[in-house]
């Protein structure tokens, strides 16, 4: 894209040809947008589906819901494991980079041992990962996910075991709460970056027949309607550490992108809009784009928490 | 790792009115007709309702490449079917497709059974078009709630496909009605055994409510007759990103409905 302002943003070590990124889960790996425009010469990242160290075959049927403005999922990281993982997507993956486009490999697990395995066998496998980001957020797996990001104590241990594995960039993924206590923790555990929101744990009943519209009886609620959230969470985590942020809650616009920025964030994850408008990145980057020149900045790093209260 | 066609089309509504009861026929002029092949489906937008985000997952009766023009016959069940059923002739939107992985020309020579039930007969009328089109044998058995002006229709129609030319036996077009107004009074699996108690077959394909499709499932695995299954399910994207639709397997785990069907092997799919 041709702009007077410059759009490259750094998050912890990844650097970005532009701000925006991909939530994962929203995004398979890339390779299923690529109908809809070329992911390697827009975006200046994705981050893929979470992966464990061994396949997970994720929650029953029904996973998903829709709600006023948002949707509720409950797919649990069905993932085939890094090494199947590695051996579907590798090489389109390593084409994005070749393109400009860093490629985040998003690592899950249920204990501290998973995690670690986890990041081990990506670093075995993965020379195309730019980055890693530690999902202790989920909240749709039975132990591990959201329980290891639920205190600052748990989060920081993960990230300490994490750390000493890569000197690639390890982005941690958090949940939507205490996210100003738990970020300062994660900071400290040396975390490059932060990034948040995950989906918010909510619950839809089925009044008729007394049950969860979802296999599970809490799912997690993303969407255009959880964004004022997301974007509030960004600003009080901003203002806690000194660390890159991605913003990630219901963005469908360059507006909403530009809140984000404005708000704290250097990247912003485009999530649950990329389900039902999956050409909507190139037009959201357009959009930011122009919303930035109109800002009289020469630089987008000089819109970052550039929010006056 | 597959590459896909999959991308985003407008369209523009041609026509759209009730056949029956809570049942409408949409016909969209939108270049995706000439992509898209029987059994597989696209994912529409109804625009102007911020609260309902996501598109609709619809397959289709009849899809003509050089007019451009797609048929799509569905049942208004909730916000978003009713929304759909409100757009009039040359409104506007854009969908997503063509969608996953569509139905199979029959591995074995022979005749083939396509069973259909309820708004599962679209999909079923493409699959017949598709044989038809190949000049190869097929007998349906047609179930419905009870008659009306679009089901007799499509049976016109399915009767009135080019003969079997593998045999000498004619096709045939069994209906049955839940309330004996059309055809046989009983399910589609009782009309069913009686045909595979008189012909043989290479080859079934079914759609329609899971329960049905179940059953037709457990009679084609009975009689060892490969069997095609056209799933439903809620869907995020439609595309393979969101992994939302899951189907469970026979063999563990689940496949995606979007990504990997929505025509599965039967025998594969834990019903």
């Amino acid at each position: 894209m041709v702009s007077g302002v410059n759009m490259a943003v750094n998050l912890g070590g990844i650097a970005m040809r532009n701000p925006l990124n991909t939530a994962s889960g929203t995004f398979g790996n890339g390779v299923q947008f690529e109908g809809f425009y070329d992911v390697g010469a827009t975006l200046g990242a994705i981050t893929c589906k979470g992966v464990a160290a061994e396949p997970w075959v994720g929650n029953p049927a029904p996973r998903l819901t829709e709600l006023p403005g948002a949707i509720m999922n409950s797919v649990g990281l069905q993932n085939p494991g890094v090494q199947g993982f590695v051996d579907t997507y590798g090489a389109y993956l390593a084409g994005l980079r070749a393109k400009g486009c860093q490629v985040i490999c998003q690592v899950a697990g249920h204990s501290i041992e998973e995690y670690v395995r986890a990041t081990e066998l990506f670093e075995e496998l993965a020379p195309f990962a730019s980055g890693f980001e530690i999902n202790i957020s989920c909240p749709n797996i039975a132990k591990g996910g959201a329980a290891m990001g639920a205190t600052p104590a748990s989060a920081a241990e993960v990230m300490a075991a994490v750390r000493p594995l890569t000197t690639r960039p390890v982005i941690v993924k958090m949940a939507p709460h205490d996210v100003a206590e738990i970020g300062r923790a994660l900071e400290a555990a040396g975390a490059d970056a932060l990034s948040l929101i995950n989906t918010i744990p909510g619950m839809a009943i089925d009044v008729r027949t007394r049950r969860s519209r979802v296999a599970r009886p809490t799912a997690g609620v993303s969407g255009p309607a959880i964004h004022a959230i997301a974007v509030r969470m960004v600003w009080e985590c901003a203002q806690a550490v000194s660390i890159p942020l991605c913003g990630i809650g219901g963005v469908a616009s360059g507006m909403d992108a530009a809140e984000m920025i404005l708000a704290g964030a250097t990247a912003v994850s485009i999530g649950t809009a990329n389900l039902y408008d999956p050409t909507c990145a190139p037009r959201i980057l357009s959009e930011l784009t122009a919303w930035a020149e109109s800002q009289g900045v020469s630089d987008i790093n000089e819109l970052i928490g550039a929010f006056e209260c | 790792m597959e590459t896909t066609n999959t991308a985003l089309w407008p369209f523009e509504v041609v026509s759209n009115e009730p056949v029956a009861q809570d049942i409408w026929r949409l016909v969209l002029q939108s270049g995706v007709a000439a992509q898209i092949a029987p059994g597989q489906f696209m994912n529409l937008q109804v625009p102007g309702d911020g609260s309902h985000i996501l598109r609709i997952p619809l397959s289709f009766a009849s899809a003509h490449g050089p007019s451009g023009t797609v048929e799509i016959i569905y049942a208004v069940v909730g916000e978003g079917t009713r929304r759909l059923s409100q757009m009039a002739a040359g409104s506007t939107s854009t969908l997503v497709g063509p969608c996953g992985h569509g139905w199979r020309l029959p591995a074995q020579e022979g005749r083939s059974l396509l069973v259909a039930g309820g708004v599962g007969l679209p999909p079923i009328v493409a699959a017949a078009r598709m044989l038809a089109a190949q000049s190869l044998g097929f007998d349906v058995v047609v179930g419905a709630q009870t008659a009306y002006r679009h089901v007799e229709s499509q049976i016109d129609l399915l009767r009135g496909m080019t003969a079997c030319d593998l045999c000498d036996c004619g096709r045939r077009v069994l209906v049955t009605t839940d309330d004996g107004s059309l055809g046989i009074q009983g399910f589609t699996t009782e009309a069913m055994a009686q045909l595979l108690a008189e012909r043989g077959y290479a080859q079934v394909y079914t759609c329609g409510p899971n329960v049905m499709m179940a059953g037709v499932a457990r009679l084609a695995a009975d009689a060892g007759i490969a069997c095609q299954a056209s799933l439903e399910r809620m869907m995020g994207c439609g595309f393979g990103a969101c992994s939302c639709c899951n189907v469970p397997l026979v063999r563990g785990g689940y496949a995606l409905c979007c990504q990997d069907g929505p025509v599965f092997d039967a025998q594969e799919v834990a019903w």
